[in-house]
């Protein structure tokens, strides 16, 4: 039987997702102050944001992108910078018409 | 440097079927214009959908995100291990994957029901039109999630069929169904 060495760096990979995940409590914790919630545009730019990062990071490590082509590589990061900026133009086209 | 590229050229590969990842990019690209819709809408009238957002437990979310993530950890992990020849490891890994994913399912499903008795519907209000709609449909990708673990683990349990190929293919799936989910997430839970 062919055993296989405990891989940390996809442990430290969870772990980071994991605390980007948790840091979405101390946003919605920080932002309401006497318990409604409450609109921001900071808060939703900043989760769009971190919601980004968390795919990229699920695309390269988990998905091994980063040990694929480049045009993959490249061909992703295009795709979460894609989905970024049309949730955030979507959002203040939004705003903006109000 | 010309060996070296040469060497960087052969061991970079694509994980699994080029026509998964070509899938992947699809379905991304239809998702984002459902979120657009939402953030657009959102955007517009947010007294509205701030409203519908008090009713839902952002603790349940972290939970069900966090589960999913050890879920695609799991199957990259069974990736690796398939990789090196180690497959009781990955046909455990296998498992375990299917196992996380039906505990997502299962909270998913309790979350539903728990917000249809507090006559939350999917007509009720715009928020939980999109709630219903968007956690509907990760849902029924979910349940092909589970397909498509059907057939990793049915790769993996015989050693006259095993393809690492196919077992990326179906992991690349598996991780969409998770990423998928993050965004998701962020987008009905956490936004104001």
């Amino acid at each position: 039987m062919i055993d296989i060495k405990f891989n940390k760096r996809l442990l430290v990979v969870w772990l980071v997702l994991s605390a980007l995940t948790l840091a979405y409590l101390w946003i919605d914790h920080s932002v309401d102050g006497g318990g409604s919630l409450r609109g921001s545009a900071v808060v939703t730019s900043s989760v769009i944001v971190i919601a980004s990062i968390k795919v990229r990071i699920i695309f390269r490590e988990f998905m091994e992108v980063r040990q694929a082509p480049v045009l993959l590589c490249r061909l992703t990061d295009a795709w979460v910078v894609l989905i970024a900026v049309s949730l955030l133009a979507c959002y203040f086209v939004g705003v903006a018409l109000r | 440097m010309t060996e070296l590229t040469d060497k960087n050229k052969r061991t970079r590969f694509v994980p699994g079927q080029p026509d998964m990842w070509a899938f992947v990019l699809f379905e991304t690209l239809v998702f984002t214009a459902y979120f657009g819709f939402y953030l657009f809408y959102r955007a517009k009238s947010p007294e509205l959908f701030l409203h519908g957002q008090a009713q839902l437990d952002l603790r349940i979310g972290v939970l069900n995100t966090l589960v999913l993530l050890l879920s695609s950890w799991s199957v990259a992990r069974c990736v690796q291990s398939a990789r090196v020849g180690a497959y009781r490891a990955a046909l455990r890994d296998g498992y375990l994957t299917a196992f996380l994913g039906l505990a997502f399912m299962v909270s998913k499903v309790l979350e539903w029901a728990r917000q249809i008795r507090m006559g939350n519907g999917f007509g009720s209000s715009d928020f939980f039109t999109y709630y219903f709609f968007l956690t509907g449909i990760h849902f029924v990708h979910l349940v092909i999630g589970f397909v498509v673990l059907g057939v990793l683990v049915y790769q993996l349990r015989s050693a006259a069929r095993r393809s690492q190929e196919l077992v990326e293919t179906c992991a690349t799936y598996w991780h969409t169904v998770d990423f998928l989910w993050v965004l998701i997430f962020a987008l009905l839970y956490v936004v104001r």
